[in-house]
This record gives structure tokens, sequence and C-alpha cells, in this order.
């Protein structure tokens, strides 16, 4: 059974991970006067991302329906996090990429094309989408049903055994 | 751990096997009730002429007492000083009962113990090892030894002692917290950040948009005053709605609770202001991204002049950036009418509340989870 203490020290974590990707999508372009600087904010902010996932995936190992063995239910149930944590941490890295070749030799020069506009789109729409989910998710984790045996998971069960 | 069988019903099954002594248990608790009532008359004086009523009824309102006792014990301090206050007359064996009392209450205590016993079962079955799906099977009867006080002599002490107990047991159990709480409590902080958020948006938004008129002049005259003036403001401008966008638009898509696409589509259909701020706030983020690219060239503006800013090129490149923003502030400051219409609006707390409440149904046809 997830304790409220513990709970509350991995929400902490995972809201402040997901707090300083915020911010370093916000004003890291601020920061570009050296390429060095950008490029340790890029490589933390996706380190952080993948932290994000690992405690995410840690979470979902703790709940009591993964023990019993429903992980297709846990996964069908949380597949949209999944995708969208995927994606925006493809997003961020080929983002990261290309603006760091870009800018490494030339900090403060124009070095936006359409193609690198279309991305830094999609890359801060995804953010914005993959906030909102995780935020969700790590609040939906809370619930005490996912701890504990009840009448929906033996159902589940019977389900999954019969087929 | 064995769970024995409540007082109350034993006062009663008590008071029945007086009354029908046809049964065998009452035959025995007849047995047990004599037995201790023989003790009891032992350990008493003589009867004064104002002696108590006849023995069984004085035994079933012992009996009665005995149960209430179960229930509080400001009802035992209140029968005791009750039967303390019968009569003047009877100090004396007052005295002498007070002194007996312990001993008959000792003896009663005991053979309380035995009849206790005697309730218990005597199959001593094995507790069974349940699997992780099945109900418990267990007996219903209790499989052990219980010990009940029923000693009415507490003092005061003993039973404000026992309600401040009861009282911290109940406070504890009010304070402990749930998962289930914490995550309520963080969605409510983070509503609330969204409501600042919200607010400073719009008014934000609103100055921006004064500020790059005027400094454009009338009919955007004066656009290389603009790039002048606003250039040092552009990139730090960008940055801070963006993440003012950010929040607002996450603050909204949590109170339609986005995740239920049903839910959020149901809203938008009829004309939910939070559905509708959700789409306003979307499509503030986009036009606000898309003009990262103008941004950074009024950014620029000092160093590369020549090469990002051909004389002639300010009307063709910034006419649509303001538009844009002009746009932007009218989204933001009408996604924020609609938030402060029913701000009290917020479905993904109510899922949240529900979380314990309801069944965990899995359906077949999912809305988009979580």
């Amino acid at each position: 059974m997830l304790q409220p203490n513990n709970y509350s020290v991995v929400l902490l974590i995972q809201l402040s991970l997901l707090t300083f990707d915020l911010f370093v999508n916000s004003f890291s372009e601020l920061l570009r006067t050296s390429p060095v600087i950008q490029l340790v904010l890029f490589i933390f902010q996706d380190i952080s991302l993948l932290f994000n996932l690992f405690i995410f995936l840690l979470m979902l190992f703790n709940t009591y329906v993964f023990q019993v063995g429903l992980m297709a239910l846990l996964l069908e149930r949380f597949r949209v996090l999944i995708l969208l944590s995927v994606l925006y941490l493809l997003f961020s890295v080929c983002l990261h990429s290309w603006m760091m070749n870009l800018r490494w030799m030339r900090a403060d020069h124009f070095v936006w094309t359409d193609g690198l506009l279309a991305l830094y789109v999609f890359q801060r729409t995804a953010a914005v989408l993959y906030y909102y989910y995780y935020k969700r998710t790590a609040e939906y984790l809370g619930d005490p049903r996912l701890y504990k045996d009840s009448l929906w998971l033996r159902e589940a069960f019977a389900r999954t055994r019969q087929l | 751990m064995p769970i024995a069988k409540p007082k109350k019903k034993k006062a009663k099954k008590e008071v029945i096997e007086v009354d029908s002594p046809e049964e065998k248990s009452a035959e025995e608790g007849l047995e047990l009730e004599g037995l201790s009532s023989r003790r009891e008359s032992e350990s008493r004086e003589p009867l004064t002429p104002e002696a108590p009523p006849s023995p069984p009824q004085k035994k079933k309102k012992k009996k009665k007492a005995q149960a209430l006792e179960l229930e509080g014990d400001q009802a035992k301090v209140a029968n005791g000083e009750g039967a303390e206050q019968q009569g003047e007359g009877e100090e004396i064996t007052r005295r002498t009962k007070r002194r007996k009392k312990p001993r008959a209450v000792e003896m009663h205590f005991h053979n309380e113990l035995t009849v206790e016993e005697e309730e218990l079962s005597n199959d001593h079955a094995p507790i069974q090892q349940r699997s992780l799906f099945s109900a418990p099977t267990g007996p219903a009867f209790p499989m052990g030894k219980v010990f009940v006080e029923r000693n009415s002599e507490h003092t005061l002490a003993t039973s404000r002692l026992r309600v401040d107990l009861q009282l911290d047991e109940f406070m504890e159990v009010r304070t402990m917290w749930s998962t289930r709480d914490v995550a309520m409590r963080v969605h409510s902080g983070f509503r609330v950040i969204g409501l600042f958020s919200h607010g400073f948006l719009a008014g934000y938004a609103v100055w921006n948009i004064i500020v790059v008129y005027m400094l454009a002049g009338e009919q955007l005259t004066t656009l290389p005053n603009l790039l002048q003036q606003y250039h040092p403001l552009a990139y730090p401008a960008q940055s801070l709605l963006y993440l003012l966008i950010t929040i607002s638009t996450i603050s909204a898509f949590d109170r339609v609770n986005l995740a239920k696409a049903s839910m959020a589509l149901r809203g938008l259909l009829t004309m939910d202001p939070a559905a509708l701020a959700s789409v306003l706030y979307f499509a503030a983020l986009i036009l606000t991204l898309s003009q990262q690219m103008t941004s950074d060239r009024i950014h620029l503006y000092p160093t590369a002049n020549e090469t990002l800013w051909p004389p002639g090129s300010e009307q063709q490149l910034l006419r649509p950036w303001v538009v844009v923003n002009l746009v932007v502030a009218l989204l933001v400051g009408l996604a924020w009418m609609f938030i402060s219409t029913r701000p009290d609006m917020d479905y993904t707390e109510e899922f949240l509340m529900a979380m314990e409440v309801e069944d965990y149904r899995h359906d077949e046809k999912l809305d988009i989870p979580t």
C-alpha cells in the first residue's frame, strides 16, 4: 500500500522536474549567448524527461494491479501519457540537436528556417500536452484502489484469464 | 484475532436465559447466575428493611447496567452514583457493599470470563489461508478467549482518560491523510496558480499590445521606432508569454477534464465556458509559437540591421506580427472572461474526488485514458 508520505515525495520530484522542463522551454532562448550554457540546459532537460518517464514507470510497477499481472490494463489506461512522453522526448532531442548544430559556431545569429520553426512549434505544443497528461496521471496514481484488492480488479483478472 | 460477541447481545441473552430456562445455554447461564448471586449474597450483610427489590429483578437491573457500561463509562458512573444515592439508611450496608463489591465484582468478573469462554467455539479448526482473490471463509464465531473488562468501579479520572483517548484516536483518524488527499491538495494548489496565471496573462497581453501600438504609431507608420524601442523586450516578452499561456492552457484543460474526450466535446458543443477557454488558450499558444521567428528577428535588429531588415521590409514583416499579437491578446482576454464566469468549475477535481467512491469500471468504449 502506497503511503501518503512516500507519495508526496514522489509527486514533489515529478512536479519539480516538470517545472524545470517548463522553465527551460520558456527561457533557454534568452541564455543562448554562450552555446555551452544552452547545451548543458538541453542535456539536463532531456535527462529530466527520462527521469520523469522512469519515475512514472516505477509508480506503475508499484501498483497492486501490476503485481497481480494486469500490466496490459495499466498500459491501456496510461497509453496516452506513454506515447506523449516518447513523442515529446523525440521532438526535444531532435530540436535540441538541430538548434545546437546551427548555433554552436554562431551563437547570436539568426538561424531560423521554416523547418526549424515547424519542429519548434510541434515540440512546444507537445510539451503543453505532456505537462497536462503527466500532471493528471501523477495525481491519478494516488488512487488507493490501485494499491489494494477490490472487486473491479478481480473482475478484470477473471476477464483476462478467460481470454 | 478472534472476534467475541458484543456484550449487548450477551446481556440480552442473559435476560432471555432468565426468562426461558428451557434452553441449554439458559440452564448453564442460570446455574452460573445462581452461583454468582449466591456468592454475592454471601458477601453481603443481611438485608435491611430498605433492601433493594427481589434478586431476579435486581440481577436484571445489574445486567442492564452492565450492558449500558459498554456504551459509555459516564453511564456507569451515573448508575454508580444513582445506586449510591439510594437511601441514607443504607450507609452501613453501602460501606460494606463497597468493601465487598470488589470481591463480588472480581468473582462475578471471573464468572463472566468463564461464561465468555463457554460462549467461544470449541471448534479449533485452523484459520484457512485464503487465496488472493477469494473471500474470507473463516468461521463467524470467535475462536479464542476474549477478556472483557466489567469492573464497575471505574473512577472518574479513568473514565475521563478513556474519553480523552477516544478523542485522540478520533483526531488521529481525522488528521490521517490518504494518497487521494495529497493528490487533491496538489490539484487545488495548481488551480490557484492557474487562476493567477489567467488574470496575469490577460493583463500582460493587453499591456503588451498597447505598448506595441503606441510605439508603432498611428496606422503603423513609425515601425522603425517600434524596432528601436522594443527590440530588448521582444525575446523576454515572447518567453514570458509562452510560460503564462502554457500554465493557463494546462489549467483550462484541467477544468474541462480534457482526458475525458467525450466530456470535453460535450462541453464544447454546449458552449461550456471552460471548454471554450481551453480552445481559445490552445489557439493563442499556436499563434504565439508561430511568431518565434519574427521575435528573434526583432531581437537581432541592432546587430544584423541590413541583412535581417532590408529597407522597406518593416511593414511586410511587422504588420502580421502586430496583428497576431493583437489576436493573442483578444483570445486570452476572452478566455479569462469565460473562466471568470465560472471559476469554481473543475471537472478533474470531481473526477479525483470520485476515485474511491465509484467503481473502477473498465469500459470497452474507453475515453482517452490518463
